[in-house]
């Protein structure tokens, strides 16, 4: 199997036209160099590099998945595995109520959804939950990953997650911090857990969506959840049936994909 | 804190000053500010030397004393050097052991003095293998007002032309002058960007702590060498930095003869 | 003092030629806790490093408004030595984790993280001549691994003057009985030696004899940087042949 794409360095030149430098290089005296370790992804118009590994840096119009690490009067401080912790003010919660304390809305120790409003210059984030696809966490499973693995879980066009969503019939919902929400009927989720910890491994790799395909197909024969000539046809009525596509660089699209399997899940 | 947000009122009138071509008290990139030196002000002390160095001020003192050579050196005596960046010196200093500040100049200063061979120590053996003389520089800063180093490393040199081994006090012999045979001069500049100022004052050093110390001996050899500071040093830089503290050392090494 | 002769017939005790470096090994990745790690021997050394970040600032007092603080802890263990060192900081260890967190500030792209902390663990496991050199080479390792965005590599090895000769990368005897030690890093991009940005001299030379020492250690900073970047590269490429 190959390496799809070049692994480059930090400080390795990567092009001598400053106008191109992307996503994770810089320039000086007019050449882009990289500036982290990862896989370099050049076009005519534009070289950057995407990560191997790193740290989760919040962006705003991100979804993350956070643990409440605080309650205050004024709101819940929310760890969200990144350098900076993040602040959820009370407003910003749906859920809230006058009558209720903000510890009886959410407590520490529960986990959330959240979407990333605000980050000031001195990087103090503000987290709110006035959104669909928002909501604690009360049932499923949550996995942790690499947060640079994060778009090959998600996939090109979200074709990834799109498969994984169908061929098990789970709610996936993927915080760019790196932790994955998964709910669903147990043995299917246990089976789209391995999957995204293979996806995490082989991040790097060339055809990876296709023996992802391979691997949930044969799990499910192996548990007892489909025979091999049942399995095709299933996935592509499912595909169809998928109004939104989960698009890692188009935070409304994801939010309508997503918003979707929540509320058939739910009922 | 408020030490730091005068630092920063203070860098844009230096940096714009550095653009012209000039330092904000008029002197040459490679001029050093006034130095004076008084020497055995401390009567307790075997040697002390006093110097200010512009408005940076520090004292010195040597204590000696007999005790056990190291296994690998039993016929020479012992130099010890300590500094320490007293509280009183500046609102930055904080009271408790030294920092690495406080180390790394306490270090490069008996760099000074150990490689350039300053004290012979071969004459500091009292019974070999068990009875050297042990010398105790402390330096004591008081006034930090930029480039604390080379003020201290004068400060020690002249300490020990200044001092006597007490060998009557410890019943060894007559007392009689520490054998100095070399006078090491440590000469600190700031570096920024392609400029290199000699002896940087405070108010300089607001554009950041990137300074080179370089200590050479009376022969002109280099016998200590720190890069302090995160940046980066250019090969050209460093090679213009050589040729200035040679130079600059010889001058400083003049009024080290006339004490 | 006994005298020791530390060139005999034109070599080195160990053999070596004098612009020759000691043996390195280099892995990356090699601890699961830490962001980022390397282990790497250079001679007689044995180290690990381990980077941690950027994270939360402890204590909050020391967070920085515009950009991550960078904190470098070099440190021996108490087996390293012939003679067992007392654990924890001595004046020794203090600077040269101080020197060596300014060779790697510069190169660090601290501004895209205000308010953060960097953290660089260096532990000596054996030591040897040149400690603090293999260190900063298993750091920059581990930084990278660690995914911290940097300017390029940073690669230390020092020179010695020996019997009047200058030797590469010097092992204990010369380090110990040498007239002059000169550790040095640099800072390589695409190959090439941008800067200084490590440099302490310890001993005598003339200002010819540096220069010569320069250009010796940057010969000797390549070979290892190469090495550097293999380790790396390696990793990646070792998980691909493992998936097959």
């Amino acid at each position: 199997m190959e390496v799809s794409r070049k692994i480059v360095l930090p400080g390795d030149l990567l092009s001598t036209n400053p106008k191109t430098a992307g996503p994770n290089t810089y320039v000086e005296g007019n050449r882009v160099y990289a500036r982290v370790l990862g896989l370099l992804d050049k076009t005519e118009t534009t070289v950057r590099v995407i990560p191997l590994k790193g740290r989760y840096v919040p962006s705003v119009g991100d979804t993350v998945i956070g643990i409440v690490k605080e309650v205050t009067a004024n709101g819940w401080i929310v760890d969200i595995l990144s350098p900076y912790v993040a602040f959820l003010p009370i407003l910003e919660n749906p859920n809230m109520r006058p009558n209720k304390k903000p510890n009886e809305v959410l407590d520490i120790g529960d986990a959330i959804i959240a979407k990333v409003m605000n980050i000031d210059p001195k990087m103090r984030v503000t987290l709110t939950m006035k959104d669909k696809l928002c909501r604690p966490i009360r049932v499923g499973r949550i996995v942790v990953i690499n947060p640079t693995r994060v778009p090959r879980v998600i996939g090109k066009k979200g074709s990834m997650i799109k498969l994984l969503k169908s061929e098990l019939d789970v709610q996936i919902i993927v915080g760019q911090n790196g932790l994955i929400w998964i709910n669903g009927d147990r043995r299917k989720v246990s089976i789209a857990e391995e999957a995204i910890y293979i996806i995490e491994q082989e991040a790097h790799t060339e055809g990876l969506t296709d023996r992802i395909a391979e691997f949930v197909k044969k799990r499910k024969i192996e548990m007892g959840l489909a025979k091999p000539e049942e399995v095709k046809g299933e996935r592509e009525g499912k595909i169809e049936n998928q109004g939104g596509e989960v698009v890692p660089e188009i935070p409304e699209e994801r939010l309508k994909g997503d918003g979707n399997g929540g509320d058939k899940a739910d009922s | 804190m408020s030490d730091e947000i005068l630092m920063e009122v203070r860098r844009d009138y230096v940096l714009a000053k550095i653009r012209e071509g000039e330092r904000i008290d008029g002197r040459r990139f490679d001029e050093i500010r006034p130095i004076e030196i008084k020497t055995g002000l401390i009567k307790k002390a075997e040697g002390s030397a006093y110097v200010k160095l512009g408005n940076t001020q520090v004292v010195a003192g040597v204590k000696m004393q007999i005790g056990e050579p190291f296994p690998d050196t039993p016929d020479q005596g012992i130099i010890i050097t300590n500094a320490e960046l007293v509280p009183l010196a500046s609102p930055t200093f904080e009271p408790g052991p030294p920092d690495e500040n406080a180390i790394e100049l306490a270090r490069v200063v008996d760099r000074g003095i150990r490689h350039s061979e300053a004290v012979d120590l071969k004459k500091l053996c009292v019974e070999e293998g068990s009875k050297v003389w042990m010398i105790f520089i402390d330096i004591w800063a008081l006034d930090d007002d930029g480039n604390l180093m080379d003020a201290s490393a004068l400060a020690a040199i002249s300490a020990l032309l200044n001092t006597t081994v007490p060998a009557e006090r410890f019943e060894v012999g007559d007392d009689f002058p520490l054998p100095v045979r070399n006078l090491p001069i440590a000469i600190t500049s700031l570096v920024y960007e392609d400029k290199i100022l000699v002896d940087p004052c405070r108010d300089e050093l607001s554009v950041g702590k990137n300074t080179i110390t370089i200590t050479t001996d009376q022969d002109d050899n280099i016998v200590s060498i720190q890069k302090s500071g995160p940046f980066l040093l250019r090969e050209d830089v460093f090679d213009e930095l050589l040729d200035v503290s040679i130079k600059k050392a010889k001058e400083v090494r003049r009024l080290l003869a006339e004490i | 003092m006994e005298e020791i002769k530390l060139i005999v017939d034109g070599k080195r005790l160990d053999g070596r030629a004098f612009d020759e470096l000691r043996p390195i090994k280099i892995e990356a990745g090699v601890l699961n806790r830490a962001d980022g790690s390397c282990y790497l021997e250079m001679g007689g050394n044995k180290v690990v490093a381990a980077v941690y970040g950027p994270r939360e600032v402890h204590p909050k007092h020391l967070e920085d408004p515009s950009k991550a603080i960078i904190r470098y802890r070099y440190s021996m263990a108490p087996f390293s030595v012939e003679e067992r060192k007392r654990p924890g900081p001595d004046r020794r260890s203090i600077e040269i984790s101080k020197v060596s967190r300014e060779a790697l500030e510069p190169v660090i792209m601290k501004e895209l993280f205000p308010r953060s902390a960097i953290d660089i663990f260096v532990e000596v496991l054996q030591a040897d001549a040149g400690s603090r050199t293999a260190c900063l080479n298993a750091a920059s390792v581990a930084l990278i691994d660690a995914g911290i965005p940097m300017r390029g590599m940073v690669t230390s090895v020092a020179v010695a003057k020996v019997e009047g000769i200058l030797v590469l990368d010097p092992m204990k005897e010369e380090d110990n009985y040498g007239e002059a030690d000169i550790p040095f890093a640099f800072l390589i991009r695409n190959g090439k030696i941008e800067s200084i940005t490590l440099l302490q001299m310890d001993g005598r030379v003339t200002k010819e004899e540096l220069k010569t020492a320069l250009e010796m250690a940057k010969r000797g900073a390549m070979q290892i940087y190469q090495l550097q970047r293999e380790a790396i590269l390696k990793k990646y490429i070792k998980e691909e042949e493992v998936m097959e």
